[in-house]
């Protein structure tokens, strides 16, 4: 049974060496990104017909939300070097890594959080304007997958802190690092339309 | 497999440097379209980036490529234009 979820697809196929696993990733990465596009052209769609919005930076904080981007970009960074390690079959490398990953994403909610409680006490809530729900709403969206990719980190590491991959096998360390790759990936594009457009 | 670590960080800089373009841009005072072109650019390039190189689409097969890229941009003008639509839409 277990054999049959870990099936790989023939190297003739026209997908190569990708595990089920990885194409089903693909495709709930594909699926999620098409979610976050009909949200980010929603926003977009409703500024489109507002008669005022407010500037990049007037309410939002730019340069914390950069530094944030930035922690997400380095936990790609961290992450992709958790499967280069294993790949190598240094187990602590890759302990090492997920667990720098691990703390990069905790700290992005934090900010976040912190960002929100600010934002609370100064009255701008989420049914305060347009603008205060198309944030909320897209932002605590991505905030619920960085949220999911922490807890799936954490699954990973404690599996990995067992010895469960290898050398030869680190396919579930790819598949974590396409989500948590995705959810950097789509933050870039959350960043530049709802704080700096 | 082949030690990337070097590709890795390169590719990390480079997304710090157009991060921070991309804020430069959002204060400079020039037309509103050149402004988004310009942050669209920047941003559209990181998540190549991001995919090409940490995602390892580069060495993925030429379908699953397709199967990558195909999807997003179509759903997208496939949304824009049902909303260009909507004017036109039946009201029973």
């Amino acid at each position: 049974m277990n054999q049959n979820i870990n099936q790989t697809i023939p190297i003739n196929d026209p997908f190569g060496k990708a595990s089920n696993g990885k194409l089903g990733m693909w495709l709930l990465i594909i699926v999620d990104g098409l979610s976050f596009a009909g949200l980010l052209i929603a926003g977009a769609s409703l500024r489109a017909s507002a008669s005022s919005w407010p500037a990049a930076g007037e309410i939002l904080d730019i340069p914390l939300t950069a530094f944030n981007t930035f922690l997400l970009i380095c936990t790609s960074f961290t992450m992709v070097m958790a499967l280069s390690s294993i790949q190598k079959g240094d187990q602590g490398g890759l302990k090492k890594y997920l667990a720098y990953t691990m703390a990069g994403g905790l700290l992005f909610l934090g900010i976040q959080a912190w960002e929100y409680y600010h934002f609370i006490h100064n009255g701008f809530l989420i049914n305060s304007s347009m603008y205060a729900s198309i944030f909320y709403v897209t932002t605590g969206f991505h905030g619920l997958h960085v949220l999911s990719g922490v807890i799936y980190i954490g699954c990973i590491l404690w599996a990995a802190s067992k010895g469960r991959y290898s050398a030869n096998d680190w396919d579930h360390v790819e598949i974590l690092g396409l989500f948590w790759h995705f959810v950097d990936l789509v933050w870039i594009l959350v960043f530049t339309i709802i704080y700096l457009i | 497999m082949e030690n990337h670590k070097s590709l890795y960080i390169k590719n990390a800089i480079w997304l710090a440097i157009l991060t921070f373009l991309e804020i430069e841009v959002s204060y400079l005072s020039i037309s509103r379209t050149g402004q988004i072109v310009l942050l669209m650019a920047f941003a559209v390039t990181k998540m190549l980036l991001v995919a090409w190189i940490y995602m390892h689409v580069r060495y993925e097969t030429k379908a699953l490529k397709w199967v990558i890229f195909i999807p997003i941009p179509a759903g997208i003008l496939f949304t824009v234009a049902l909303m260009y639509d909507i004017p036109f839409r039946w009201v029973v």
